[in-house]
């Protein structure tokens, strides 16, 4: 079983000081705090900044601010894509890059103009293009012809995960597929997309499970059920 | 990159503690009554039951001890790590455990590809720290993710709280069907032993009245939520049952046990419960032992064998290899219990070779290490239920376990296809990472509504199977691959057979025969079988019996061959219905130290 790094805090300990110092001290550490609070500017280790501009447009433009709370801009999800590209092995980092590249040239030959500058309809009219496989079967899917339980659906390396998708995928689309998956994950991990954006109630004490109000006997203001007479 | 407060943990002080306690305690600290291998479900409960009634007992742990405070990291929000809690290439799985269900870029370098068969929920970056590396524990022969903990507490630290009975389709499944053979006893000789494990203990869930999983002695159960309930209205349609789920977590509070409270509500359970709510060998079992003053507890023991008293022909004790050391030392005891886990309990004793056992302690039919059974998983489906649609999320997954489908195939009826049967764990929560997000289609303000709109809504449930005991499905010694230890690892001989595939198979339709009756929006289907060892419920492998030509230990879990070793794990169970294991090793265990506790008492 590996052993755990020696850390500021045990070497500190082990020359017999400051046992009570604060966790999490590390400059490092301090400072991606920062950038997560979106006071600080990118420290980034593999987007240049134009790439990190258009990854920022494009994350955006996948999880937008609404009315309810701010988008992936904000979430500093650009930031966490360019982390894991950081991580990621070569081939996948070159791939993803390559699927950026392609996609700004896509903008440029549509409207001349890279996916910075593009407008919220032609940002729109294009990704509704690169994602139109979600809804619509490709032909010769083998699920026309297949029962939907034995319908295949490898797994596919994507930036984000592995995660089961349809065969047939053109090369925008499959780029598209990774980025949503890395957006929706770095998003919904985020201050912003847990509290401001879900809503999310848990992780907090609770003394009694609370379930459907109708289990208690009452109507139940979650789901409308009538309590049973 | 930027440091990272959730993988970095100051472990000094419970290493220190561990060191310590394995370099103080030597073959001279004796004399034991006992020595315990193992310190998780099994170990614990054998130890616990041993010491309180006054015996000597050392208990001898692989790894090291756990700092349950500090190490389960229970309520820590994702964004708590800028990794997200995914671990970084370089402490990735191969560092912990090489099981690839971590995601890109953390789970996929092509260098360790050759692993990939490995595949388990269990070495995240909450567990990484208690799973084996798979480097220095090999295994050999057909693909098997056989996920160990060596640390106290073993997989207690991450078990999956379901606290369910083997029942009568159970004990006597083969009268039933007439495949393979029944227990030795049936579920009468076990019940009071549940109900003792059930108020020791504490278990949460509601009397339900069921042959297929027998009721308890529950504390406050977890109630359906509004999405559970229009599912239980639609399959009780169906005839079926959708039942709270029963979760070994007390809800209402222990007796007389100061390191555990009670369950405060605040889900994330699989992290390990920092307040001790959950069941947990060392704060419910281990720690309660040593303070009666009867317990010695050596870490960083690894078992190599059990030795033979040539004087007499029983166990002389244990032969063990300090882990960090490298030393080997006999201990030495009146009885010897295995509870190393079923396949680590075997192969110490098809390791402990003598003139008199030459393939192995307790192994002369040659049965020790066949009828490896566990419980196949996978099929699985999904979907929204309209109730809950568009409406606010509620605080509804702080809850031990989810809702539980009761096996319905073969219980009253006969099915064409298989025999055996399967039960559906699952249910419904506005949880902390919506994953129905992930298969949604679309992009902008539409999506990340369409997001919120049914992330109240999601639904999903999974089936566990029974897999048939079959003489075939076996491990063996490896002749050449050896741990880091210099002790042959276990090659595996273990396949699914037709009545599986085909019970799987049943599983994706009756999944989505259940989500259609409930008007799920959204159905998904996902038929794909697990490898084999993803239950983590492994069984079988000194399986127990009346006959000494067909079992490898009695039915006190006493070998037949050397009457003073025993088994406290699952390795004699001999069949595993569908239920989840961790109860029932309680249990029998219990009854086995019983049986031992007089064994000791008569022969004094």
């Amino acid at each position: 079983m590996k052993m755990p790094v020696v850390t500021r805090r045990t070497a500190l300990k082990a020359i017999g000081t400051a046992a009570l110092l604060p966790w999490l001290s590390d400059d490092a550490l301090a400072e991606f705090a920062d950038i997560q609070a979106r006071k600080a500017p990118p420290k980034l280790k593999v987007l240049t900044q134009a790439q990190y501009q258009a990854v920022d447009a494009l994350v955006e433009a996948i999880i937008p601010r609404d009315e309810r709370s701010p988008g992936a801009s904000e979430a500093r999800v650009a930031d966490y894509i360019d982390l894991l590209l950081g991580e990621a092995d070569e081939p996948m980092r070159s791939r993803w890059l390559a699927g950026l590249a392609a996609l700004d040239a896509e903008a440029v030959t549509r409207y001349g103009a890279p996916l910075v500058k593009l407008s919220e309809e032609q940002m729109t009219a294009l990704l509704t293009d690169v994602s139109r496989y979600e809804t619509v079967k490709p032909r010769g899917d083998a699920g026309l012809e297949t029962p939907r339980n034995e319908q295949p659906k490898p797994r596919v390396d994507t930036l984000w995960g592995e995660v089961r998708q349809p065969l047939g995928r053109q090369p925008l689309e499959t780029f598209f597929a990774d980025t949503k998956q890395a957006t929706i994950h770095g998003y919904y991990t985020s201050e912003i997309g847990i509290h401001q954006d879900l809503r999310y109630k848990g992780n907090t004490l609770l003394a009694e499970f609370v379930g459907c109000g109708t289990e208690d006997g009452t109507d139940c203001p979650h789901c409308g059920r009538k309590a049973k007479a | 990159m930027p440091a990272d407060p959730t993988l970095d943990l100051d472990l000094a002080a419970v290493l220190d503690e561990s060191r310590r306690l394995a370099a103080s305690i030597t073959p001279a600290s004796g004399p034991w009554d006992a020595i315990v291998v193992g310190s998780g479900a099994a170990g614990g409960m054998a130890a616990y039951q041993l010491a309180m009634a006054g015996v000597k007992v050392l208990v001898l742990e692989a790894g090291r001890m756990v700092d349950h405070r500090k190490e389960y990291r229970t309520m820590e929000w994702p964004y708590a790590s800028p990794r997200r809690h995914r671990l970084p290439p370089d402490q990735r799985a191969i560092a912990a455990a090489e099981y690839n269900f971590l995601d890109r870029p953390y789970g996929n370098d092509p260098a360790f590809a050759k692993h990939k068969k490995l595949a388990s929920y269990a070495g995240n970056t909450f567990t990484r720290n208690w799973v084996v590396d798979e480097k220095q524990h090999p295994t050999t022969g057909t693909p098997y993710s056989w996920v160990r903990a060596r640390v106290l507490g073993g997989k207690t630290n991450f078990w999956g709280r379901v606290a369910i009975r083997y029942g009568p389709l159970q004990f006597q499944a083969a009268s039933r069907d007439g495949f393979d053979v029944d227990w030795p006893f049936g579920y009468e000789e076990l019940k009071p032993y549940y109900d003792k494990v059930d108020v020791l203990l504490g278990v949460s869930g509601t009397k339900e009245g069921l042959d297929q999983v027998p009721d308890g002695i529950y504390q406050r159960a977890h109630k359906l939520n509004c999405v559970e309930v229009h599912f239980r209205d639609a399959v009780t349609k169906l005839g079926r049952r959708y039942i709270p789920g029963r979760a070994g977590v007390t809800t209402d509070g222990v007796l007389g046990n100061k390191y555990r409270a009670r369950c405060l509500g605040r889900g994330r359970c699989s992290r390990g419960c920092d307040i001790g709510a959950t069941f947990h060998s060392p704060t419910a079992l281990i720690f309660p032992a040593r303070d009666s003053g009867n317990l010695t507890l050596r870490p960083y023991s690894v078992a190599a064998e059990v030795f033979l008293d040539p004087a007499t022909g029983r166990a002389g004790g244990v032969r063990v290899i300090d882990a960090n050391t490298h030393e080997v030392m006999d201990f030495k005891a009146k009885v010897v219990v295995l509870g190393a886990g079923c396949l680590d309990s075997t192969r110490i004793l098809l390791n402990s070779k003598s003139a008199r056992h030459p393939d192995g302690m307790g192994n002369s039919t040659g049965l020790l290490g066949c009828y490896l059974s566990e419980h196949h998983m996978g099929p699985r489906g999904s979907g929204f239920i309209p109730t809950r649609i568009g409406t606010e999320p509620t605080l509804d997954d702080g809850r031990p376990t989810g809702p539980y489908i009761p096996r319905f195939r073969n219980v009253t009826d006969k099915h064409p296809d298989f025999i055996r049967g399967y039960h559906f764990q699952g249910g419904s929560a506005s949880y902390e990472f919506p994953g129905h997000a992930q298969d949604l289609p679309g992009f902008g303000k539409a999506f990340k509504s369409s997001v919120r709109k049914y992330y109240p809504a999601q639904f999903a449930i999974g089936g566990f199977g029974e897999v048939l005991p079959r003489k075939e499905n076996r491990v063996a010694l490896d002749a050449e691959v050896k741990d880091a230890w210099g002790i042959p690892v276990l090659r595996f001989t273990y396949r699914f057979s037709d009545n599986e595939i085909r019970m799987a198979r049943d599983m994706a339709d009756t999944a989505d025969e259940m989500l259609r009756a409930a008007g799920a929006e959204n159905i998904k289907i996902d038929p794909t079988m697990l490898p084999p060892g993803w239950s983590i419920h492994e069984i079988g492998t000194a399986r127990m019996g009346d006959d000494p030509k067909a079992s490898v230990t009695d039915r006190f879990c006493r070998l037949h061959d050397v009457p003073n070793v025993y088994m406290a794990d699952a390795a004699p169970f001999v069949s595993g219905g569908t239920q989840n294991t961790t109860w029932s090793i309680l249990a029998m265990c219990w009854r086995t130290m019983d049986h031992l506790k007089e064994d000791l008492r008569t022969q004094a």
